[in-house]
């Protein structure tokens, strides 16, 4: 019988026959107990922060760069010369009409300037919060030591010159040399961005009651869709400013975008459910009229927004934060209701 | 006598004229007011330091400092705190403990020779819910109640009758180390005639000759845990009692045990063994041991990976064993009324400070190996565990060093024997059970610290090590 079947038969090998590369030699297994001269210990630094470089963030894509960066220089060309030929003719016309309309050219130019530096600022911090966030998932996942140090090194900058520092650093000195990774994200999570939170839950609060009274009370039921979007838009601003983002529209914009999709696919079913449980179970609408309850909703829609982009600034991510703020919101806005009524 | 005497007379017998206080802690209990916290653990594993510093850093939680990782402190929703024990006929010695550690040269409290309870009793603000209903705030009592560990392992007792307990010490007295130790008593007692008549000098003369057995194996280089009966080595008020004079028979069991004289040596132990079980090892569990909530099981892991296997095996059993003698489950409502059930179990290893931070987590994982069969039975329960490594005292500070060109994280502290400053790197902690070659001191050397003093003042977090998370495990959700 032959023996071409695709299985090798099992075989008693002698351990010495075995490739020694593949052992690991026996002391590595585990560091050896020592006594250490006093002299040569040095107390650690309750914070221990590394010179390590930031990763880089990864290339974008070239193709819509190269396409937008085209059209951007033909649009600029267009308007410059247009503006060219505007001044041109206006200062015939007269010599001081030339002059105030190159000032006020120049003056445009300089806020858009302003705008876009900022924009591409606030979306870069973004991107970095967005950075941020992943490490510290990742980090509440471990029970490492040591690896945070990165990450802290990130937030002390991010947070640089801003009035969110003081407290950060503070949560950092008090930072315990025994915490391990996960313990001091959870530590951070709890004490270093409090009072940006507690603002920040304020502002949602604020703007929530506003849009769902503004609904309520609004005389035009087609008005109300754009009501709702205004504050929802001067809500976005407000809470990113908090977080320490630049705000500019571009990231608003982009924040707007994040916010989109977030509430589109993530969130729909929860707020769906969130929504409803908050309108069923607290008996809270028995007393409500029809354009009450549409209040009570827009209500609830710019609270479910609020804290998805409190979610979207926040650099430590923290799921247990907005437990209870709905109904506590969708209390305040019937009490306003109720009282106006 | 008049009729109304003998009513109080009849009430105070049935326990009836402390009614309503009982229906008090009843309903407390229900409302969950009232918790009863299982402070477990086996001889020195640091029970009394754990109970001293936690209720030091409770009746300090208002201030919402030393406790970071306990939410309603942290929260500043505690309002204040007070220390109730002085009511009670046996209050713990929470100033002469702390007095102790706080002295300029510290010193750990000694063994803890007899019974002793402490109630606090905490204000707090309730959170915005349900229950803010009841009122805007609550008080929560908590008990807890310090004893010496060896007494623990007289619970098992309580399940046993003599013939058993014999048959169980058999089993392990055949087993090193302490069947060597032990060869030359046992000898002795199968040369004793059981059945013929004896005197109390005989019985008074082998049960001494047992205990000193006892004690030899409680100390190194043995460190055993599983010793029976407990108070023969820690008497307490019982000092030279007759039921003391308390052996298990390591002989065969006689043939005709039955026939037995009234006085012989047999019936003799028979007697003084129900008399210890009925009169000692009842009192205990029933008065202190049944009705708790909430536990905490303190293991001193260092000890047994100094010591080796043996040790190892040992404390895994004596473990194992006594946790039998706590109810585990979920308590509804009604249960909670009645008969309370611990429902949240927390096991720590002690002495976390003694190794380095970033072995606390191979720390845990040691204690759960430990540990294991019994989480198991308990989660059977459904009844919730977790393993943590926490020191109540911190002994040591994090240092680091350079050594043969790599850094290396040790520990600076004052050696408990002679009070000389050291760093050490005491090794790392297994998170498998080391093979026997590897039980050697080249591979841990693990020291026992002298503690730092404690500030008079307030505590701060660097003072413990996750205290916090462990009473945040315990009675965080009760802060509602």
């Amino acid at each position: 019988m032959k023996s071409n079947s695709n299985w090798q038969r099992p075989a008693e090998l002698s351990p010495d026959a075995l490739e020694p590369s593949k052992e690991q030699p026996a002391t590595a297994d585990y560091a050896e107990a020592r006594e250490i001269p006093l002299e040569m210990a040095q107390d650690v630094a309750e914070t221990r922060i590394d010179e390590q470089p930031a990763p880089r963030n990864t290339p974008r894509r070239r193709g819509p760069i190269w396409l937008i960066s085209g059209l951007l220089t033909l649009l600029a060309t267009a308007v410059g010369a247009e503006l060219y030929r505007l001044i041109s003719w206006s200062s015939d016309l007269h010599p001081l009409l030339g002059i105030g309309l190159g000032v006020l050219t120049l003056l445009l130019i300089g806020l858009v300037t302003l705008e876009l530096h900022r924009g591409l600022k606030g979306s870069r911090q973004l991107k970095q919060v967005q950075q941020m966030q992943h490490q510290a998932r990742v980090l509440l996942d471990q029970r490492s030591h040591g690896n945070s140090s990165q990450l802290i090194r990130q937030l002390g900058q991010f947070y640089n010159h801003t009035p969110l520092n003081s407290e950060l650093q503070q949560a950092l000195q008090q930072l315990d040399s025994s915490y391990n990774d996960r313990e001091i994200m959870l530590y951070l999570n709890r004490h270093a961005l409090s009072q940006a939170d507690e603002a920040a839950q304020k502002c949602v609060q604020r703007y929530s009651v506003e849009s769902g009274v503004l609904v309520a009370f609004s005389p035009w039921a087609s008005f109300d869709m754009l009501l709702v979007a205004w504050r929802n838009l001067r809500m976005l601003r407000e809470i990113a400013t908090i977080y320490g983002l630049a705000p500019g529209l571009l990231t608003q914009g982009r924040l707007l975008k994040q916010l989109l999709q977030n509430l589109a696919f993530a969130g729909a079913s929860e707020l769906a459910m969130e929504a409803g449980s908050a309108l069923l179970s607290s008996s809270l609408t028995s007393g409500l009229s029809a354009r009450a309850g549409q209040g009570l909703g827009a209500g609830l829609f710019t609270a479910r927004t609020g804290l998805t982009a409190i979610r979207l600034c926040r650099p430590l991510p923290d799921e247990q934060q907005d437990r209870g703020m709905l109904s506590n919101i969708a209390k305040g806005i019937v009490q306003r209701l109720t009282a106006r009524a | 006598m008049s009729l109304q005497q003998r009513l109080q007379r009849l009430a105070r017998k049935s326990g009836l004229d402390d009614l309503s206080a009982q229906i008090r802690t009843s309903v407390e209990r229900g409302l969950e007011q009232r918790v009863k916290l299982a402070i477990t653990g086996l001889s020195r594993s640091g029970k009394t330091v754990f109970i001293s510093t936690l209720a030091q850093h409770l009746l300090q939680s208002d201030q919402g400092r030393s406790l970071p990782f306990f939410c309603a402190s942290a929260d500043r929703r505690i309002i204040g705190a007070r220390n109730l024990s002085l009511a009670s006929d046996r209050p713990f010695q929470l100033q002469q403990t702390l007095a102790d550690l706080q002295a300029a040269e510290p010193r750990w409290p000694a063994s803890t020779d007899s019974l002793s309870e402490i109630r606090l009793a905490l204000r707090y603000r309730r959170q915005p819910g349900l229950k803010r209903a009841l009122g805007e705030h609550s008080t929560l009592y908590i008990d807890l109640i310090d004893y010496p560990g060896e007494w623990l392992l007289d619970l098992p007792m309580l399940e046993m009758n003599f013939q058993q307990w014999c048959q169980q010490q058999q089993a392990l007295f055949g087993a090193e180390p302490r069947a060597q130790l032990s060869a030359e008593w046992r000898a002795q007692l199968q040369a004793v005639d059981w059945l013929a008549p004896a005197t109390d000098e005989q019985q008074k003369q082998l049960a001494r000759t047992f205990r000193s057995l006892l004690q030899q194996l409680r100390e190194p280089p043995y460190s055993l845990s599983l010793l029976q009966p407990g108070r023969l080595l820690m008497p307490g008020d019982l000092e030279d009692s007759p039921l003391l004079d308390l052996f298990p028979l390591l002989a065969p069991w006689p043939d005709h045990a039955d026939q037995a004289a009234d006085d012989s040596l047999l019936a003799r132990l028979q007697q003084t063994y129900d008399a210890y079980r009925e009169q000692v090892v009842r009192p205990f569990y029933q008065d202190h041991f049944r009705h708790f909530d909430r536990q905490i099981v303190l293991v001193d892991c260092l000890k047994t990976l100094n010591q080796g296997e043996t040790c190892f095996t040992d404390m895994q059993q004596a473990l194992n064993t006594l946790l039998h003698s706590f109810n585990y489950g979920r308590n509804g409502l009604l249960r909670r009324l009645f008969r309370p059930r611990i429902d949240r179990v927390l096991f720590a290893a002690t002495k976390a400070d003694h190794v380095t931070a970033n072995q606390h987590h191979n720390l845990d994982l040691f204690l759960q190996l430990l540990v294991e069969s019994a989480q198991r039975e308990i989660r059977f329960e459904q009844v919730d565990t977790r393993c943590l490594a926490l020191a109540s005292v911190r002994a040591t500070t994090a240092a680091e060093a350079r050594l043969d060109g790599q850094h290396l994280s040790c520990l600076r502290g004052q050696r408990k024997d002679n009070g000389e400053e050291i760093a050490l790197f005491p090794g790392e902690v297994p998170v498998e059970l080391p093979r026997p070659e590897d039980w050697s001191c080249e591979r841990f050397r693990f020291v026992d610290f002298a503690p730092r003093p404690l500030p008079k003042g307030l505590l701060l977090p660097e003072h413990h090590i996750r205290l916090d998370q462990a009473v945040e495990y315990l009675l965080g959700d009760l802060f509602q």
